[in-house]
């Protein structure tokens, strides 16, 4: 199949850039020397158009199959030189550079040890090119559909900027609804919550015929690879249908009642139940989970909208990316972490929000335990920066601004009120230090904390020791509710998640992404993406822009119509591989599984999700695998020819 | 070859992303060093099968480096050089029961910043070479 | 073909943004006022928290700028002129002659060793010198020498010097030696006028001047730096090759501090947060530990704000492993010892609730930042200075122009893992406009001799 090798050899002078320090004559001479050289030349600038006319027209009348050009570094020009080989009608992975300029004449005072050198670095690159092959990259065709998994404010946002730029888009959210944490989540301004936001994101996808939204359903399976997922659905039955007119009839008559979900434990609900105002598709859902199916609510509702005996279903989707946007837990405090869980007026900063909230059980009032309580206190950090045994070794981001907010909008509706914050360090990044400015302008009191203080239940009720910094005294506060700003968790699920998407999770337990700061919503498997806080905490507007970003990194991938595979990928000798299996663990793409070929199980690598590391050809004990461009003998031959090769 | 104009060899692989460009950045800045080494570019260091380098001792390299980005987390490709820091601890053992000074091969993480450190590098390992002087030859018959 | 989106500032936002819309398959206007994209991001050493370093992670995405077709790349150019509405901006932009012909220019640096001229050095914060022609940094991209008109003998000559030539021409060192004859002394700058379908503005930070907080002395006490001075000594490619020396006497310095909140959360000054001064000090702390094992590193700090990913473990690993040393409290002065220069901190430690007095021979001012200002385009900006995003909640990167995107330092002081997810998500918004705009003519006139 490989041609005889024909190889020619163009050596630049980088002006005097080289020839000052390497004698290229010589080395150009030295080059016809060595087996499979053709043609030798050197000229003042090989990237040049003079220079890539030379090396054109050397192609075409020497018949060369394989091009070393000697210059500068190949970070500088391989893609010119390519490209000027490509133009003469040679495959462009059949050239190799030698890099006498950076690693040579640049680094090097004497001429004669330059030269000498140079001449090395030509014979490593003859021996190498010599072996070369032509290299494709395979193009695959991709589907124009896009899954996102979460239907909170990135997932929506995802969806939306997706179906905008024309792809097609399927959302699955596991709750009957759409809206996420963001929907439960109150003042995010003075004169903004989170259902205001939500609303808006549902408003624009309900006009979007791109979008097709599944509530109730969930990832169930998942494989191929990117422009070419398949992906199965499987959609829980909500055993209501869109004959549903939120009349509230069926809800009066269902004789079961849980804590509501939706208002954090605050309120209770019935089996069948209309999530909050804002919810989408505006349609009741029946809990599973703890219908007794006694069908009365059949019996009251005057639509015919119920059936009882709905059966989930699956889909199967192929999709050509997946942007999974499945959001997180809010911390929860074992029972007695500052005595939670000990008194009614203790609650969680997520409940908090609920009561302040117009559409909350209380309708914006703040009442805790029956009353608007004289004096309420919150703690930061619970949950997160290590406070605690249970906490988590990390900064939950949002928590001191959520914080912060409804600090003041409690001193705005109840100006009597005292208010205490309790804090480490006031995370009031950016622009949002206005709202601790606010905040201490509302007379909001902040006392520090080095060791988190102890909250005491007694008769009286809540009280509050810690050792006060700035008096340099121990102090008691009592009060009458105490809000606890928890922090964020990554998601109870998250395991199956894992399991069945090949994302994988880092040391705070979120899921990870290729790199932190460059890549902040490309999970390592190409075709997966994140947004929002399933990577970690952010807040709403973070996001939301994580939700965007990852739409943008969508369409890089899938706006061509196709998909090209990395020209260095591994490629598996299917005689020799043994089945180890060692590659497979090794990849850090999981791009290698096993398959059966004759009765035999071999590895396989799939194309597309190589990356091109080659870090299993290295492992490989039987040489099976080979990188494409790096292959063993490539290399091998390169090393030859560096340690002199038997021509020293 | 006489001890005295001995000039030691040394063959170095060096990641594409990270140790490869940093020894560009060491030309381009015009930081000088001995030309003693010859430099094979591979994607990664997790490329490098140990294989290359008894080949390469076994040819008349009388050092080996081993070149990466800096762990844990600059590798291009998310974790190769913590794939190369295992293979080759491994390897460094099975270098002395084959009668290789420990000296004659190293594994360093030089970021694409680090110009500086691979002219260090180059010029110690140079240093510890012409002390120990040329491999010898049985070392490597197997 | 669809319409072309403009991006302002090179900076890692503007870059990010330019690589996403060119994969989206809109052509794409990359304007940067300096020689080389790069922004604040090219001078920094290692970034926090995973410590890599800033060129290992930066060069490639800016050479990646120059693969694509659909990108255009013009430095050393602004825009002057924005005019229009979205879908049809039209934009007239500066290119700034660099009496070096491009085209021809092989980046290969022989006139700069020729050059006699030598002048502070911007990209090393003036702590290191360039020549009168001049590569901006060895990585730049495009890596292209250019002329510095106002320090050109040639071009600019000093009078007394102009007067003893009786009219001949001074110097042309750089003519003689360049070996592509890519010097072009008659370079005219040009106009170039577009029509694009969206804009987006990464026109980035810069620090704000340490020398208006009379406290601290910066500018007066020699050992005083500011965190962008510390980024370019610790730096490998720095003036210092990455040796931490004082400037008053070369040394190693053996305790070092750093100011949080210099210029930001101060009334006086900025009300902001400059959001990455925390995790910025804490990691030059642990280069300087890398760098000088014996060192003595303290921040003093008003909150520890470490909210990012990664961030706070890398805060405590600073403190249990590396040791550096963290004091809550607010400097109110710093005097210099007039014997060896070194610095007298007061302060006020707020954890001990004491005033002290500590003595270091180096100090580092976290020194608040401001955003670039960019008078041409058509937006509002906020009381900081900062160009205003419309409704972040609604549209999270719309500037109070429809049409007109912005990211990064430009809305708000952030890190590089928020400037890049802004700049992808402005990419998108931006790609679906311009897809929807069909070109007649993109570039109106070009060449035209301002
Ligand atoms: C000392 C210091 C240390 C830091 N360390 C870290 C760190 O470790 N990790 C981290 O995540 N972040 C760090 N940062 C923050 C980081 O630098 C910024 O987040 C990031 O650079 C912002 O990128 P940008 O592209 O938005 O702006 P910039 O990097 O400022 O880029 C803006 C670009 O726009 C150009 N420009 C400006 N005006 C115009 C105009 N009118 N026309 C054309 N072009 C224009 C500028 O020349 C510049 O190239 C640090 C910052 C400082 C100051
Ligand atoms: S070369 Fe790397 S990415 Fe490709 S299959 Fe092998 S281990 Fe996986
Ligand atoms: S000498 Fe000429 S080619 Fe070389 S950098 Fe200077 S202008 Fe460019
Ligand atoms: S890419 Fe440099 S070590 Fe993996």
């Amino acid at each position: 199949m490989i041609q005889e090798p024909r190889v020619g050899v163009f050596i630049c002078h980088c002006g005097h850039n080289i020839a000052a320090k390497v004698d290229v004559k010589q080395v150009a001479d030295y080059a016809k020397t060595l087996p499979n050289v053709i043609v030798s030349h050197h000229y003042v600038f090989m990237c040049s158009t003079v220079g890539q006319e030379l090396i054109r027209e050397e192609i075409k009348k020497h018949n060369l199959n394989r091009v070393v050009v000697a210059a500068c570094s190949p970070s500088m020009h391989e893609p010119t030189f390519r490209t000027a080989i490509e133009s003469a009608g040679l495959n462009k992975y059949l050239l190799e550079m030698a890099n006498i300029r950076e690693h040579c004449s640049w680094a090097h005072s004497d001429k004669e040890a330059a030269t000498e050198k140079a001449k090395d670095l030509v014979r490593m690159a003859v021996a190498k090119a010599s072996l070369l092959e032509p290299l494709e990259e395979e193009e695959f065709p991709v589907s124009p559909t896009v899954l996102v998994l979460g239907g909170g404010v990135a997932g929506m946002r995802a969806a939306i900027d997706l179906a905008e730029w024309g792809f097609n888009v399927y959302l699955v959210e596991k709750n009957p609804t759409l809206g996420g944490r963001a929907a439960l989540t109150g003042w995010l301004t003075n004169n903004r919550r989170g259902a205001d936001v939500v609303n808006n994101l549902i408003n624009k996808i309900v006009d979007n015929k791109n979008i097709h939204v599944f509530t109730n359903a969930e990832l169930v399976e998942f494989s191929g690879f990117p422009g070419n997922f398949k992906a199965k659905i499987k959609v829980n039955p909500r055993f209501v249908n869109e004959k549903c007119i939120l009349c509230g009839e069926c809800e009066i008559e269902c004789p079961i009642e849980v804590s509501n979900e939706y208002q954090y434990g605050l309120s209770r609900r019935k089996a069948i139940f209309f999530p909050f105002k804002a919810a989408y598709p505006p349609i009741y859902v029946i809990d599973q989970r703890v219908c007794i199916k006694c069908g009365e609510c059949v019996k009251a509702c005057q639509y015919g909208a119920i059936n009882l005996a709905e059966q989930s279903l699956t889909l199967d989707l192929n999709v050509g990316a997946i942007v999974i946007a499945t959001g997180y837990d809010p911390y929860h405090p074992p029972k007695g972490e500052y005595a939670y869980g000990l008194h009614n007026n203790i609650i969680t900063l997520f409940q908090l929000e609920r009561l302040l909230d117009e559409d909350g059980p209380t309708q914006g009032k703040l009442i805790i335990g029956g009353a608007v309580p004289k004096r309420i206190a919150f703690i930061l950090c619970v949950g997160s920066r290590n406070t605690t045994p249970s906490s988590k070794n990390y900064c939950s981001r949002m928590c001191c601004t959520s914080t912060l907010i409804n600090a003041i909008k409690i001193k705005e509706k109840y100006p009597d009120i005292d208010v205490y914050v309790l804090y480490q360090d006031i995370n009031t990044y950016g622009n949002d230090e206005t709202l601790y400015e606010q905040a201490g302008e509302k007379l909001v009191k902040f006392i520090k904390f080095e060791k988190p203080p102890t909250v005491d239940i007694s008769p009286e009720g809540i009280v509050i020791d810690v050792y006060e910094t700035t008096i340099q005294e121990e102090i008691s506060i009592p009060v009458d509710a105490l809000v606890l700003s928890v922090g964020m968790v990554p998601r109870r699920d998250q395991n199956e998640l894992i399991a069945t998407t090949r994302a994988s999770c880092g040391e705070d337990g979120f899921i990870r992404e290729v790199h932190l700061k460059l890549n902040p919503v490309e999970a390592p498997t190409h075709g997966i993406f994140l947004a929002g806080a399933v990577t970690g905490p952010k807040n709403i507007i973070e996001s939301i822009r994580a939700g965007s970003a990852a739409a943008s990194k969508v369409a890089t991938l899938l706006s061509e119509g196709k998909v090209r595979t990395e020209p260095f990928t591994a490629n598996v000798n299917e005689e020799r591989c043994s089945g180890c299996r060692i590659c497979v663990g090794l990849c850090p793409y999981k791009a290698i599984s096993l398959r059966e070929i004759n009765d035999r199980m071999v590895a396989y690598v799939e194309r597309a999700l190589c990356m091109g590391c080659g870090t299993c050809s290295a492992a490989c004990p039987s040489g099976a695998m080979q990188q494409y461009g790096f292959k063993d003998i490539q290399i091998m031959a390169q090393v030859v020819a560096a340690t002199g090769g038997g021509i020293k | 070859m006489s001890t005295n104009n001995y000039e030691p060899r040394i063959v170095v692989f060096a990641c594409n992303w990270c140790s490869y460009a940093a020894i560009d950045l060491a030309g381009t800045s015009r930081k000088l060093y001995p030309p003693n080494v010859r430099v094979i570019r591979v994607m990664c260091s997790g490329r490098v099968d140990p294989q290359f380098v008894l080949e390469a001792f076994k040819n008349g390299a009388d050092g080996v480096i081993v070149a990466g980005c800096r762990p844990p987390s600059d590798c291009h490709y998310i974790n190769g050089n913590i794939k190369a820091l295992r293979r080759f601890t491994l390897f460094k053992r099975l270098l002395e029961e084959l009668g290789i000074e420990k000296e004659r091969f190293r594994l360093e993480w030089i970021s694409a910043a680090e110009a500086d450190k691979w002219v260090r590098v180059v010029n110690e390992m140079l240093e510890e070479l012409r002390r120990l002087g040329p491999l010898k030859a049985e070392a490597v018959s197997v | 073909m669809s319409k072309p989106v403009l991006v302002i500032g090179g900076g890692i936002s503007g870059i990010q943004a330019t690589i996403d819309l060119a994969k989206h398959g809109v052509e794409v206007y990359l304007v940067e006022r300096n020689p080389s994209i790069g922004g604040k991001m090219a001078q920094l050493d290692k970034t926090f928290p995973t410590l890599d370093c800033a060129s290992c992670i930066l060069t490639p995405k800016m050479a990646e700028v120059l693969r694509y077709n659909n990108i255009k790349l013009l430095t050393y150019s602004e825009v002057q002129e924005v005019k229009g509405n979205v879908g049809d901006f039209t934009v007239k932009i500066l290119r700034k002659p660099r009496y070096v012909d491009w085209d021809k220019c092989t980046g290969c640096g022989t006139c700069t060793e020729r050059c006699p001229v030598k002048v502070p050095d911007e990209y090393n914060v003036k702590l290191g010198q360039r020549k009168a022609i001049y590569i901006e940094y060895p990585q730049a991209v495009p890596r292209k020498a250019l002329i510095d008109y106002s320090h050109c003998l040639r071009l600019n000559p000093p009078p007394d010097l102009k007067e003893k030539a009786k009219g001949k021409p001074l110097c042309g060192a750089c003519e003689k030696v360049c070996p592509t004859k890519a010097i072009d002394y008659n370079q005219q700058p040009e106009i170039i006028e577009l029509n694009v379908a969206a804009i987006i503005l990464a026109t980035g930070l810069e620090l704000y001047d340490a020398s208006n907080i009379p406290e601290y002395g910066y500018g007066k006490y020699q050992n005083v730096y500011t965190n962008l001075e510390f980024e370019r000594i610790v730096s490998s490619t720095g003036p210092t090759n990455g040796n931490i020396i004082r400037r008053s006497d070369g040394k190693p310095p053996k305790r070092i501090a750093w100011i949080q909140c210099v210029g930001s959360r101060d009334v006086r000054f900025n009300h902001y947060c400059s959001a990455f001064c925390c995790m910025a000090a804490t990691k030059q702390a642990i280069l300087a530990k890398e760098l000088l094992p014996e060192v003595d590193t303290t921040i003093y700090y008003m909150d520890m704000r470490a909210f990012g990913k990664g961030f706070y473990e890398f805060y405590k690993r600073a403190m249990t492993e590396f040791g550096v040393k963290y004091v809550r409290g607010k400097v109110v002065k710093i005097t210099e010892r007039q014997d060896n220069k070194n610095l007298l901190l007061f302060y006020e430690d707020t954890i001990h609730s004491y005033m002290k007095k500590d003595e270091f021979d180096m100090v580092v001012l976290s020194v608040a930042v401001r955003p670039n200002r960019i008078t041409a385009a058509p937006v509002k900006t906020d009381k900081g200075g900062f160009i205003q995003i419309m409704d972040p909640y609604m549209d999270t990167v719309t500037s109070t122009t429809e049409g007109i995107f912005v990211i990064g330092g430009a809305a708000e002081a952030r890190d590089i893992p928020d400037s890049v997810t802004m700049a992808s998500s402005a990419a998108i918004k931006a790609s679906t406009i311009a897809k929807k705009c069909v070109v007649e003519q993109t570039i109106i006139t070009s060449g035209e001799r301002a």
